[in-house]
Protein backbone atom coordinates (compact mmCIF):
# COMPACT_ATOMS: atom_id res chain seq x y z
CA UNK A 1 0.00 0.00 0.00
CA UNK A 2 3.11 2.19 0.33
CA UNK A 3 2.99 3.03 -3.40
CA UNK A 4 -0.54 4.47 -3.13
CA UNK A 5 -0.64 8.28 -3.00
CA UNK A 6 -1.59 9.82 0.34
CA UNK A 7 -4.50 11.74 -1.17
CA UNK A 8 -5.92 8.46 -2.53
CA UNK A 9 -5.71 6.81 0.88
CA UNK A 10 -7.30 9.87 2.41
CA UNK A 11 -10.18 9.85 -0.09
CA UNK A 12 -10.84 6.16 0.50
CA UNK A 13 -10.68 6.53 4.28
CA UNK A 14 -13.05 9.49 4.12
CA UNK A 15 -15.53 7.43 2.13
CA UNK A 16 -15.35 4.54 4.58
CA UNK A 17 -15.77 6.98 7.48
CA UNK A 18 -18.84 8.51 5.84
CA UNK A 19 -20.23 5.02 5.32
CA UNK A 20 -19.88 3.75 8.85
CA UNK A 21 -21.05 7.05 10.34
CA UNK A 22 -24.13 6.88 8.10
CA UNK A 23 -24.98 3.42 9.43
CA UNK A 24 -24.16 4.18 13.05
CA UNK A 25 -26.54 7.16 12.89
CA UNK A 26 -28.95 5.15 10.72
CA UNK A 27 -29.07 7.80 8.04
CA UNK A 28 -29.97 5.72 5.02
CA UNK A 29 -29.80 8.65 2.62
CA UNK A 30 -26.21 9.31 3.73
CA UNK A 31 -25.53 5.57 3.22
CA UNK A 32 -26.90 5.80 -0.32
CA UNK A 33 -24.75 8.87 -0.99
CA UNK A 34 -21.64 6.71 -0.56
CA UNK A 35 -22.40 4.83 -3.78
CA UNK A 36 -21.85 5.85 -7.38
CA UNK A 37 -24.73 5.55 -9.85
CA UNK A 38 -23.26 2.21 -10.95
CA UNK A 39 -22.76 1.13 -7.33
CA UNK A 40 -23.65 -2.25 -5.83
CA UNK A 41 -23.89 -3.54 -2.27
CA UNK A 42 -23.66 -7.18 -1.14
CA UNK A 43 -23.79 -8.68 2.35
CA UNK A 44 -22.88 -12.35 2.11
CA UNK A 45 -21.77 -15.16 4.44
CA UNK A 46 -18.14 -16.26 4.19
CA UNK A 47 -19.35 -19.86 3.83
CA UNK A 48 -21.26 -19.02 0.65
CA UNK A 49 -18.42 -16.90 -0.72
CA UNK A 50 -15.85 -19.64 -0.07
CA UNK A 51 -17.99 -22.41 -1.55
CA UNK A 52 -19.03 -20.38 -4.60
CA UNK A 53 -22.69 -20.02 -3.64
CA UNK A 54 -24.15 -16.67 -4.73
CA UNK A 55 -26.97 -16.37 -2.17
CA UNK A 56 -26.47 -13.28 -0.01
CA UNK A 57 -28.24 -11.79 3.00
CA UNK A 58 -28.62 -8.57 0.99
CA UNK A 59 -27.96 -8.22 -2.72
CA UNK A 60 -28.36 -4.75 -4.20
CA UNK A 61 -26.91 -5.22 -7.65
CA UNK A 62 -27.98 -1.91 -9.19
CA UNK A 63 -28.57 1.63 -8.01
CA UNK A 64 -32.35 1.15 -7.97
CA UNK A 65 -31.92 -1.72 -5.53
CA UNK A 66 -29.82 0.54 -3.31
CA UNK A 67 -32.66 3.05 -3.38
CA UNK A 68 -35.11 0.29 -2.50
CA UNK A 69 -32.90 -0.70 0.46
CA UNK A 70 -33.45 2.81 1.80
CA UNK A 71 -37.21 2.42 1.33
CA UNK A 72 -37.19 -0.96 3.07
CA UNK A 73 -35.41 0.36 6.15
CA UNK A 74 -37.14 3.74 6.37
CA UNK A 75 -40.70 2.87 5.37
CA UNK A 76 -41.46 -0.85 5.28
CA UNK A 77 -39.94 -2.61 8.28
CA UNK A 78 -40.04 0.17 10.83
CA UNK A 79 -42.90 -0.88 13.11
CA UNK A 80 -42.16 -4.58 13.60
CA UNK A 81 -38.40 -4.48 14.01
CA UNK A 82 -36.70 -4.67 17.39
CA UNK A 83 -34.44 -1.73 16.64
CA UNK A 84 -30.79 -1.52 17.53
CA UNK A 85 -27.91 0.87 17.09
CA UNK A 86 -24.55 -0.19 15.73
CA UNK A 87 -20.91 0.76 16.13
CA UNK A 88 -18.75 -0.19 13.15
CA UNK A 89 -15.01 -0.63 13.68
CA UNK A 90 -12.93 -0.95 10.54
CA UNK A 91 -9.31 -1.35 9.58
CA UNK A 92 -7.95 -0.66 6.11
CA UNK A 93 -5.80 -3.63 5.06
CA UNK A 94 -4.99 -3.03 1.39
CA UNK A 95 -5.44 -0.75 -1.60
CA UNK A 96 -4.64 -1.93 -5.12
CA UNK A 97 -4.90 0.47 -8.10
CA UNK A 98 -7.08 -0.87 -10.92
CA UNK A 99 -6.43 2.04 -13.34
CA UNK A 100 -8.57 5.01 -14.41
CA UNK A 101 -8.82 6.34 -10.84
CA UNK A 102 -10.39 3.11 -9.63
CA UNK A 103 -9.07 1.14 -6.68
CA UNK A 104 -9.66 -2.17 -4.99
CA UNK A 105 -9.66 -1.71 -1.21
CA UNK A 106 -10.04 -4.21 1.62
CA UNK A 107 -11.13 -3.49 5.17
CA UNK A 108 -11.66 -5.71 8.16
CA UNK A 109 -14.80 -4.91 10.11
CA UNK A 110 -16.31 -5.75 13.47
CA UNK A 111 -19.75 -4.48 14.34
CA UNK A 112 -21.32 -4.24 17.78
CA UNK A 113 -25.02 -3.71 18.29
CA UNK A 114 -27.01 -2.41 21.21
CA UNK A 115 -30.62 -3.50 21.20
CA UNK A 116 -32.96 -0.75 22.23
CA UNK A 117 -35.35 -2.87 24.28
CA UNK A 118 -32.72 -4.25 26.67
CA UNK A 119 -29.68 -1.97 26.15
CA UNK A 120 -27.36 -4.95 25.96
CA UNK A 121 -24.39 -4.80 23.61
CA UNK A 122 -23.22 -7.82 21.62
CA UNK A 123 -21.25 -8.55 18.47
CA UNK A 124 -23.42 -8.42 15.37
CA UNK A 125 -20.85 -9.75 12.91
CA UNK A 126 -17.18 -9.74 11.98
CA UNK A 127 -15.69 -9.90 8.52
CA UNK A 128 -14.17 -7.98 5.65
CA UNK A 129 -15.24 -5.45 3.09
CA UNK A 130 -14.10 -6.02 -0.48
CA UNK A 131 -14.52 -2.68 -2.21
CA UNK A 132 -14.11 -1.19 -5.63
CA UNK A 133 -13.87 2.56 -5.32
CA UNK A 134 -13.85 5.26 -8.00
CA UNK A 135 -12.22 8.61 -7.18
CA UNK A 136 -13.19 11.75 -9.04
CA UNK A 137 -11.37 14.92 -7.96
CA UNK A 138 -10.61 13.46 -4.55
CA UNK A 139 -14.22 12.42 -3.95
CA UNK A 140 -14.46 8.66 -3.61
CA UNK A 141 -17.60 6.59 -4.18
CA UNK A 142 -18.27 2.87 -3.98
CA UNK A 143 -18.69 1.06 -7.25
CA UNK A 144 -18.87 -2.07 -5.11
CA UNK A 145 -19.05 -2.61 -1.38
CA UNK A 146 -19.14 -6.30 -0.56
CA UNK A 147 -19.36 -7.22 3.12
CA UNK A 148 -18.28 -10.85 3.62
CA UNK A 149 -19.18 -11.93 7.14
CA UNK A 150 -17.18 -14.59 8.98
CA UNK A 151 -20.20 -14.81 11.27
CA UNK A 152 -21.94 -17.41 9.12
CA UNK A 153 -24.76 -17.81 11.63
CA UNK A 154 -26.08 -14.34 12.36
CA UNK A 155 -26.90 -13.77 16.05
CA UNK A 156 -30.23 -12.16 15.12
CA UNK A 157 -32.07 -10.94 12.04
CA UNK A 158 -30.31 -7.93 10.58
CA UNK A 159 -32.48 -4.97 9.75
CA UNK A 160 -29.97 -2.55 8.25
CA UNK A 161 -26.98 -2.88 5.91
CA UNK A 162 -23.62 -3.42 7.57
CA UNK B 1 -43.70 -40.96 40.06
CA UNK B 2 -42.82 -41.93 36.46
CA UNK B 3 -41.28 -39.50 33.94
CA UNK B 4 -44.62 -39.22 32.17
CA UNK B 5 -46.40 -38.40 35.40
CA UNK B 6 -43.79 -35.76 36.16
CA UNK B 7 -44.34 -34.10 32.77
CA UNK B 8 -48.10 -34.21 33.16
CA UNK B 9 -47.70 -32.49 36.48
CA UNK B 10 -45.69 -29.65 34.94
CA UNK B 11 -48.55 -28.25 32.98
CA UNK B 12 -52.28 -28.64 32.63
CA UNK B 13 -53.61 -27.81 29.19
CA UNK B 14 -56.66 -25.49 29.00
CA UNK B 15 -60.04 -27.05 28.33
CA UNK B 16 -60.58 -24.88 25.28
CA UNK B 17 -58.87 -26.11 22.11
CA UNK B 18 -58.13 -22.55 20.99
CA UNK B 19 -56.02 -21.76 24.05
CA UNK B 20 -52.35 -22.53 24.56
CA UNK B 21 -50.64 -21.94 27.91
CA UNK B 22 -47.98 -19.25 27.51
CA UNK B 23 -45.80 -21.20 29.92
CA UNK B 24 -45.24 -23.80 27.21
CA UNK B 25 -42.83 -21.38 25.53
CA UNK B 26 -40.96 -20.58 28.71
CA UNK B 27 -40.57 -23.74 30.79
CA UNK B 28 -37.06 -25.11 30.40
CA UNK B 29 -38.18 -28.30 32.16
CA UNK B 30 -40.15 -29.36 29.07
CA UNK B 31 -37.07 -29.72 26.89
CA UNK B 32 -35.93 -33.22 28.01
CA UNK B 33 -39.41 -34.59 27.36
CA UNK B 34 -39.57 -32.79 23.98
CA UNK B 35 -36.29 -34.43 23.04
CA UNK B 36 -37.56 -37.85 24.03
CA UNK B 37 -41.03 -37.74 22.50
CA UNK B 38 -40.60 -35.42 19.51
CA UNK B 39 -37.01 -35.09 18.33
CA UNK B 40 -36.05 -38.68 19.20
CA UNK B 41 -39.62 -39.94 18.87
CA UNK B 42 -41.85 -41.10 16.05
CA UNK B 43 -41.48 -38.05 13.79
CA UNK B 44 -39.58 -37.51 10.51
CA UNK B 45 -37.04 -34.68 10.30
CA UNK B 46 -35.61 -33.41 6.99
CA UNK B 47 -31.83 -33.15 7.12
CA UNK B 48 -30.38 -32.75 3.65
CA UNK B 49 -31.27 -32.58 -0.03
CA UNK B 50 -29.15 -34.52 -2.49
CA UNK B 51 -28.37 -31.18 -4.17
CA UNK B 52 -26.47 -30.12 -1.04
CA UNK B 53 -24.12 -33.12 -1.22
CA UNK B 54 -24.15 -34.00 -4.93
CA UNK B 55 -20.81 -35.84 -5.18
CA UNK B 56 -19.33 -38.94 -3.50
CA UNK B 57 -17.59 -37.87 -0.30
CA UNK B 58 -19.69 -34.74 0.15
CA UNK B 59 -21.03 -34.44 3.66
CA UNK B 60 -23.19 -32.07 5.68
CA UNK B 61 -23.32 -31.81 9.46
CA UNK B 62 -26.58 -31.24 11.30
CA UNK B 63 -28.30 -31.89 14.61
CA UNK B 64 -31.29 -33.91 15.63
CA UNK B 65 -32.40 -32.54 18.98
CA UNK B 66 -29.09 -32.36 20.81
CA UNK B 67 -27.51 -35.19 18.87
CA UNK B 68 -24.84 -34.31 16.28
CA UNK B 69 -25.32 -36.15 13.00
CA UNK B 70 -23.98 -35.93 9.47
CA UNK B 71 -25.18 -36.95 6.05
CA UNK B 72 -22.73 -38.46 3.56
CA UNK B 73 -22.90 -39.17 -0.16
CA UNK B 74 -21.34 -42.64 -0.50
CA UNK B 75 -19.19 -44.06 -3.27
CA UNK B 76 -22.22 -46.17 -4.21
CA UNK B 77 -24.37 -43.04 -4.70
CA UNK B 78 -26.46 -43.71 -1.60
CA UNK B 79 -26.93 -41.00 1.01
CA UNK B 80 -26.67 -42.15 4.60
CA UNK B 81 -27.04 -40.27 7.85
CA UNK B 82 -24.80 -41.18 10.79
CA UNK B 83 -24.41 -40.12 14.36
CA UNK B 84 -21.39 -37.84 14.45
CA UNK B 85 -19.35 -39.91 16.85
CA UNK B 86 -16.44 -42.31 16.67
CA UNK B 87 -17.62 -45.77 17.77
CA UNK B 88 -14.50 -46.11 19.92
CA UNK B 89 -14.54 -43.36 22.54
CA UNK B 90 -17.16 -41.01 21.16
CA UNK B 91 -15.04 -38.26 19.62
CA UNK B 92 -16.92 -36.23 17.00
CA UNK B 93 -15.77 -37.14 13.49
CA UNK B 94 -16.94 -34.11 11.53
CA UNK B 95 -16.15 -30.59 12.71
CA UNK B 96 -17.01 -28.48 9.63
CA UNK B 97 -20.59 -27.69 8.58
CA UNK B 98 -19.93 -29.29 5.18
CA UNK B 99 -17.10 -30.60 3.05
CA UNK B 100 -15.77 -33.53 1.07
CA UNK B 101 -13.75 -36.45 2.41
CA UNK B 102 -12.55 -39.79 1.07
CA UNK B 103 -13.01 -41.33 4.51
CA UNK B 104 -13.60 -40.21 8.06
CA UNK B 105 -10.70 -40.53 10.46
CA UNK B 106 -10.95 -39.97 14.18
CA UNK B 107 -7.86 -37.99 15.21
CA UNK B 108 -7.76 -39.44 18.72
CA UNK B 109 -6.71 -43.05 17.98
CA UNK B 110 -6.91 -42.96 14.15
CA UNK B 111 -9.92 -45.19 13.78
CA UNK B 112 -10.93 -44.94 10.15
CA UNK B 113 -14.41 -45.19 8.57
CA UNK B 114 -15.32 -45.33 4.90
CA UNK B 115 -18.11 -43.28 3.31
CA UNK B 116 -20.53 -46.12 3.98
CA UNK B 117 -19.79 -45.96 7.71
CA UNK B 118 -17.80 -49.20 7.95
CA UNK B 119 -14.85 -49.30 10.32
CA UNK B 120 -11.91 -50.04 8.01
CA UNK B 121 -8.96 -49.34 10.27
CA UNK B 122 -8.10 -49.30 13.99
CA UNK B 123 -4.42 -49.31 15.01
CA UNK B 124 -3.09 -52.01 17.38
CA UNK B 125 -6.28 -54.06 17.24
CA UNK B 126 -4.34 -57.23 18.14
CA UNK B 127 -4.36 -55.86 21.70
CA UNK B 128 -8.14 -55.31 21.76
CA UNK B 129 -10.66 -57.44 23.62
CA UNK B 130 -10.66 -61.11 22.53
CA UNK B 131 -14.01 -60.90 20.78
CA UNK B 132 -13.37 -57.61 18.99
CA UNK B 133 -14.93 -57.50 15.55
CA UNK B 134 -14.77 -54.41 13.32
CA UNK B 135 -18.20 -55.25 11.92
CA UNK B 136 -19.67 -54.38 15.31
CA UNK B 137 -18.16 -50.90 15.25
CA UNK B 138 -19.67 -49.33 12.13
CA UNK B 139 -21.00 -45.79 12.52
CA UNK B 140 -24.51 -45.76 13.99
CA UNK B 141 -26.85 -45.05 11.08
CA UNK B 142 -30.22 -43.37 11.36
CA UNK B 143 -33.35 -44.64 9.68
CA UNK B 144 -33.73 -42.60 6.51
CA UNK B 145 -36.33 -42.05 3.79
CA UNK B 146 -36.06 -39.94 0.66
CA UNK B 147 -38.68 -37.78 -1.03
CA UNK B 148 -37.71 -36.04 -4.30
CA UNK B 149 -34.09 -35.94 -3.18
CA UNK B 150 -34.86 -34.68 0.33
CA UNK B 151 -33.71 -37.05 3.08
CA UNK B 152 -35.66 -37.35 6.31
CA UNK B 153 -34.44 -39.16 9.42
CA UNK B 154 -36.16 -40.60 12.45
CA UNK B 155 -34.88 -42.21 15.64
CA UNK B 156 -37.93 -44.41 16.02
CA UNK B 157 -38.76 -47.65 14.24
CA UNK B 158 -42.43 -46.89 14.99
CA UNK B 159 -42.58 -43.82 12.73
CA UNK B 160 -44.91 -44.61 9.78
CA UNK B 161 -43.47 -44.65 6.25
CA UNK B 162 -42.68 -41.09 5.15
CA UNK B 163 -45.44 -40.60 2.56
CA UNK B 164 -48.02 -41.97 4.96
CA UNK B 165 -46.66 -39.72 7.70
CA UNK B 166 -46.80 -36.57 5.53
CA UNK B 167 -50.09 -37.35 3.80
CA UNK B 168 -50.94 -36.49 0.19
CA UNK B 169 -52.13 -32.97 1.08
CA UNK B 170 -48.57 -32.26 2.18
CA UNK B 171 -46.32 -34.31 -0.03
CA UNK B 172 -47.97 -33.27 -3.30
CA UNK B 173 -47.19 -29.54 -2.84
CA UNK B 174 -43.83 -30.49 -1.33
CA UNK B 175 -42.94 -32.21 -4.60
CA UNK B 176 -43.54 -28.89 -6.38
CA UNK B 177 -41.33 -27.00 -3.93
CA UNK B 178 -38.67 -29.58 -4.72
CA UNK B 179 -38.82 -28.60 -8.37
CA UNK B 180 -41.42 -31.16 -9.48
CA UNK B 181 -38.80 -33.87 -9.90
CA UNK B 182 -36.23 -33.23 -7.16
CA UNK B 183 -33.55 -32.18 -9.70
CA UNK B 184 -32.37 -29.17 -7.75
CA UNK B 185 -29.12 -27.28 -7.51
CA UNK B 186 -28.02 -25.62 -4.28
CA UNK B 187 -27.39 -21.87 -4.64
CA UNK B 188 -26.57 -21.10 -1.00
CA UNK B 189 -27.60 -20.65 2.59
CA UNK B 190 -28.65 -17.96 5.00
CA UNK B 191 -28.15 -18.96 8.65
CA UNK B 192 -29.40 -17.17 11.73
CA UNK B 193 -30.12 -17.68 15.41
CA UNK B 194 -33.56 -16.56 16.50
CA UNK B 195 -34.02 -15.60 20.12
CA UNK B 196 -37.05 -17.69 20.98
CA UNK B 197 -38.24 -21.11 22.02
CA UNK B 198 -38.54 -23.46 19.04
CA UNK B 199 -42.34 -23.59 19.38
CA UNK B 200 -42.62 -19.82 18.95
CA UNK B 201 -40.67 -20.14 15.71
CA UNK B 202 -43.11 -22.66 14.26
CA UNK B 203 -46.34 -21.06 15.47
CA UNK B 204 -46.65 -18.73 12.48
CA UNK B 205 -50.18 -18.73 11.06
CA UNK B 206 -52.35 -17.86 8.11
CA UNK B 207 -53.99 -14.89 9.80
CA UNK B 208 -50.95 -12.67 10.15
CA UNK B 209 -49.64 -12.46 6.60
CA UNK B 210 -51.62 -9.53 5.16
CA UNK B 211 -51.60 -7.76 8.54
CA UNK B 212 -47.99 -8.02 9.70
CA UNK B 213 -46.27 -7.77 6.37
CA UNK B 214 -46.32 -4.18 5.26
CA UNK B 215 -44.60 -5.21 2.07
CA UNK B 216 -47.70 -7.17 1.03
CA UNK B 217 -49.76 -3.99 0.98
CA UNK B 218 -47.06 -1.89 -0.66
CA UNK B 219 -46.64 -4.48 -3.38
CA UNK B 220 -50.42 -4.90 -3.83
CA UNK B 221 -50.25 -8.59 -3.01
CA UNK B 222 -53.39 -8.83 -0.96
CA UNK B 223 -56.50 -10.69 -2.04
CA UNK B 224 -55.11 -13.79 -3.72
CA UNK B 225 -57.26 -16.89 -3.35
CA UNK B 226 -55.90 -19.96 -1.64
CA UNK B 227 -56.26 -22.85 0.75
CA UNK B 228 -54.86 -24.05 4.02
CA UNK B 229 -54.89 -27.79 4.63
CA UNK B 230 -53.97 -29.20 8.00
CA UNK B 231 -53.40 -32.78 9.11
CA UNK B 232 -54.18 -34.44 12.40
CA UNK B 233 -50.47 -34.98 13.07
CA UNK B 234 -49.67 -31.30 12.79
CA UNK B 235 -48.59 -30.58 9.22
CA UNK B 236 -49.82 -27.46 7.42
CA UNK B 237 -49.95 -26.67 3.72
CA UNK B 238 -50.78 -23.20 2.41
CA UNK B 239 -51.34 -22.78 -1.31
CA UNK B 240 -52.08 -19.29 -2.55
CA UNK B 241 -52.61 -17.58 -5.83
CA UNK B 242 -50.10 -14.86 -6.53
CA UNK B 243 -52.09 -11.80 -7.31
CA UNK B 244 -49.49 -9.71 -9.04
CA UNK B 245 -50.07 -6.03 -9.60
CA UNK B 246 -49.36 -4.46 -12.98
CA UNK B 247 -47.77 -1.48 -11.30
CA UNK B 248 -45.70 -1.39 -8.14
CA UNK B 249 -44.87 2.15 -7.12
CA UNK B 250 -43.17 1.27 -3.86
CA UNK B 251 -40.04 -0.11 -5.53
CA UNK B 252 -37.65 1.48 -8.01
CA UNK B 253 -36.64 -1.99 -9.18
CA UNK B 254 -39.82 -4.05 -9.38
CA UNK B 255 -38.03 -6.84 -11.26
CA UNK B 256 -37.15 -8.27 -7.86
CA UNK B 257 -40.75 -9.41 -7.48
CA UNK B 258 -41.28 -10.71 -11.00
CA UNK B 259 -42.88 -14.11 -11.19
CA UNK B 260 -41.34 -16.09 -14.03
CA UNK B 261 -43.20 -19.34 -13.36
CA UNK B 262 -45.81 -20.61 -15.75
CA UNK B 263 -48.92 -20.10 -13.65
CA UNK B 264 -49.86 -17.82 -10.80
CA UNK B 265 -52.50 -20.23 -9.48
CA UNK B 266 -50.04 -21.86 -7.12
CA UNK B 267 -47.41 -19.18 -7.08
CA UNK B 268 -47.11 -19.35 -3.33
CA UNK B 269 -46.65 -22.57 -1.38
CA UNK B 270 -45.74 -22.58 2.29
CA UNK B 271 -45.58 -25.89 4.12
CA UNK B 272 -44.79 -26.60 7.75
CA UNK B 273 -44.08 -30.17 8.76
CA UNK B 274 -44.27 -31.12 12.41
CA UNK B 275 -42.39 -30.28 14.45
CA UNK B 276 -40.59 -27.30 12.93
CA UNK B 277 -39.53 -27.37 9.29
CA UNK B 278 -40.80 -24.82 6.77
CA UNK B 279 -40.68 -25.36 3.02
CA UNK B 280 -41.65 -22.60 0.63
CA UNK B 281 -41.97 -21.75 -3.02
CA UNK B 282 -42.85 -18.11 -3.04
CA UNK B 283 -42.73 -16.65 -6.53
CA UNK B 284 -39.55 -18.22 -7.92
CA UNK B 285 -37.78 -18.98 -4.64
CA UNK B 286 -37.32 -22.65 -3.73
CA UNK B 287 -36.50 -22.81 -0.05
CA UNK B 288 -36.11 -25.39 2.73
CA UNK B 289 -35.68 -23.99 6.24
CA UNK B 290 -33.87 -26.54 8.35
CA UNK B 291 -34.29 -25.63 12.00
CA UNK B 292 -32.23 -26.72 15.00
CA UNK B 293 -33.38 -25.85 18.53
CA UNK B 294 -30.54 -24.84 20.83
CA UNK B 295 -32.17 -26.30 23.90
CA UNK B 296 -35.28 -24.63 25.28
CA UNK B 297 -34.07 -21.16 24.25
CA UNK B 298 -32.91 -20.17 20.79
CA UNK B 299 -33.34 -21.79 17.43
CA UNK B 300 -30.86 -21.84 14.60
CA UNK B 301 -32.48 -21.69 11.17
CA UNK B 302 -30.64 -22.58 7.99
CA UNK B 303 -32.45 -21.25 4.93
CA UNK B 304 -31.29 -23.40 2.00
CA UNK B 305 -32.08 -22.04 -1.48
CA UNK B 306 -32.21 -23.97 -4.70
CA UNK B 307 -32.47 -23.49 -8.43
CA UNK B 308 -33.61 -26.21 -10.83
CA UNK B 309 -31.13 -28.10 -12.97
CA UNK B 310 -33.03 -27.07 -16.11
CA UNK B 311 -32.99 -23.34 -15.32
CA UNK B 312 -31.28 -21.11 -17.85
CA UNK B 313 -28.76 -18.52 -16.70
CA UNK B 314 -31.34 -15.75 -16.53
CA UNK B 315 -33.66 -17.80 -14.31
CA UNK B 316 -30.84 -18.72 -11.93
CA UNK B 317 -29.87 -15.06 -11.64
CA UNK B 318 -33.49 -14.15 -10.96
CA UNK B 319 -33.80 -16.79 -8.24
CA UNK B 320 -30.60 -15.53 -6.62
CA UNK B 321 -31.74 -11.89 -6.63
CA UNK B 322 -35.18 -12.76 -5.31
CA UNK B 323 -33.99 -15.20 -2.64
CA UNK B 324 -31.27 -12.86 -1.39
CA UNK B 325 -33.60 -9.94 -0.91
CA UNK B 326 -37.07 -11.19 -0.06
CA UNK B 327 -36.64 -14.13 2.35
CA UNK B 328 -34.35 -14.95 5.24
CA UNK B 329 -33.21 -12.99 8.26
CA UNK B 330 -32.80 -9.73 6.32
CA UNK B 331 -35.50 -10.19 3.67
CA UNK B 332 -38.12 -7.67 2.66
CA UNK B 333 -40.91 -10.16 3.41
CA UNK B 334 -39.76 -12.54 6.09
CA UNK B 335 -37.69 -10.31 8.36
CA UNK B 336 -40.95 -9.19 9.93
CA UNK B 337 -41.67 -12.81 10.88
CA UNK B 338 -38.26 -12.98 12.56
CA UNK B 339 -39.13 -9.93 14.63
CA UNK B 340 -42.36 -11.55 15.77
CA UNK B 341 -40.70 -14.84 16.85
CA UNK B 342 -38.64 -12.92 19.34
CA UNK B 343 -41.48 -10.68 20.47
CA UNK B 344 -43.78 -13.66 21.04
CA UNK B 345 -41.14 -15.15 23.25
CA UNK B 346 -40.74 -11.99 25.29
CA UNK B 347 -44.47 -11.38 25.64
CA UNK B 348 -45.21 -14.92 26.71
CA UNK B 349 -43.28 -14.47 29.94
CA UNK B 350 -46.62 -13.20 31.25
CA UNK B 351 -49.19 -15.50 32.85
CA UNK B 352 -52.24 -16.98 31.18
CA UNK B 353 -53.05 -18.48 27.83
CA UNK B 354 -52.47 -17.41 24.24
CA UNK B 355 -55.84 -17.25 22.54
CA UNK B 356 -56.47 -18.27 18.93
CA UNK B 357 -59.58 -16.68 17.41
CA UNK B 358 -59.52 -16.43 13.64
CA UNK B 359 -61.35 -19.40 12.16
CA UNK B 360 -62.37 -20.99 15.47
CA UNK B 361 -66.03 -22.06 15.28
CA UNK B 362 -66.23 -24.08 18.48
CA UNK B 363 -63.71 -23.59 21.28
CA UNK B 364 -64.32 -27.13 22.53
CA UNK B 365 -63.85 -28.95 19.23
CA UNK B 366 -60.79 -29.48 17.11
CA UNK B 367 -61.63 -28.61 13.52
CA UNK B 368 -59.45 -29.67 10.60
CA UNK B 369 -61.45 -27.53 8.15
CA UNK B 370 -59.75 -24.14 8.05
CA UNK B 371 -59.65 -21.20 5.68
CA UNK B 372 -56.62 -19.73 3.98
CA UNK B 373 -56.21 -16.86 6.44
CA UNK B 374 -57.30 -18.66 9.62
CA UNK B 375 -55.01 -19.08 12.60
CA UNK B 376 -57.02 -22.12 13.70
CA UNK B 377 -54.83 -24.21 11.39
CA UNK B 378 -52.19 -24.19 14.13
CA UNK B 379 -54.47 -25.88 16.65
CA UNK B 380 -54.06 -29.46 15.33
CA UNK B 381 -50.29 -28.93 15.71
CA UNK B 382 -50.76 -27.89 19.30
CA UNK B 383 -53.05 -30.84 19.95
CA UNK B 384 -50.48 -33.22 18.45
CA UNK B 385 -47.81 -31.60 20.64
CA UNK B 386 -50.00 -31.89 23.75
CA UNK B 387 -50.59 -35.57 23.13
CA UNK B 388 -46.91 -36.27 22.44
CA UNK B 389 -46.03 -34.54 25.72
CA UNK B 390 -48.75 -36.26 27.67
CA UNK B 391 -50.32 -33.10 29.11
CA UNK B 392 -53.76 -33.62 30.55
CA UNK B 393 -56.45 -31.32 29.15
CA UNK B 394 -58.54 -29.66 31.84
CA UNK B 395 -62.18 -30.62 31.93
CA UNK B 396 -64.58 -28.03 30.55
Amino acid sequence: MSDVAANVISSIENLNRNYICALDSLSMQAWLDCFSRRGTYTFIAEENERRGFPIAFMLDDCYERLQDRVTQVDEIQDDSTEHYTTRHFTQLTSIVPLGENTFHANYNFSIYYTQKDNNQTKILCVGRYQDIIAIDQETALFVQRKAVTDTNVLPRYIAYPV
Amino acid sequence: MSATDKTEALLEWPAKYNEVPKAVFEMDELWPKELETIFYGAEWHPIVHRAEIPNPGDYKAAELGEMPIFAVHGEDGAIRVFQNTCTHRGTSLVTESAGNKKEFECPYHRWLFNLEGDLIGCPNSRDFTPGFNKDNFALPQLRTEEFYGLFFVTMSDKTPPLKEYLGESFYEPLSRILGGDGRLKLIGYQKVLYDCNWKAYCDNDGYHAPLLHKAFALLNWQGGKGTQIVTENGHLAFQSELKMSDQVNALKDASIIDFKGTSTSTGSLVLMSFPLTVFSKHMDMLNVRYAFPKGPKGIEVHYAYFSHQDDDEEMVKHRIRQSSNLLGPCGLISMEDAAIFSRIDKGNKTPGNASFQKGVKDEYQLDLQVGQNDESGNLPRWEHYRKRMGFRRASS
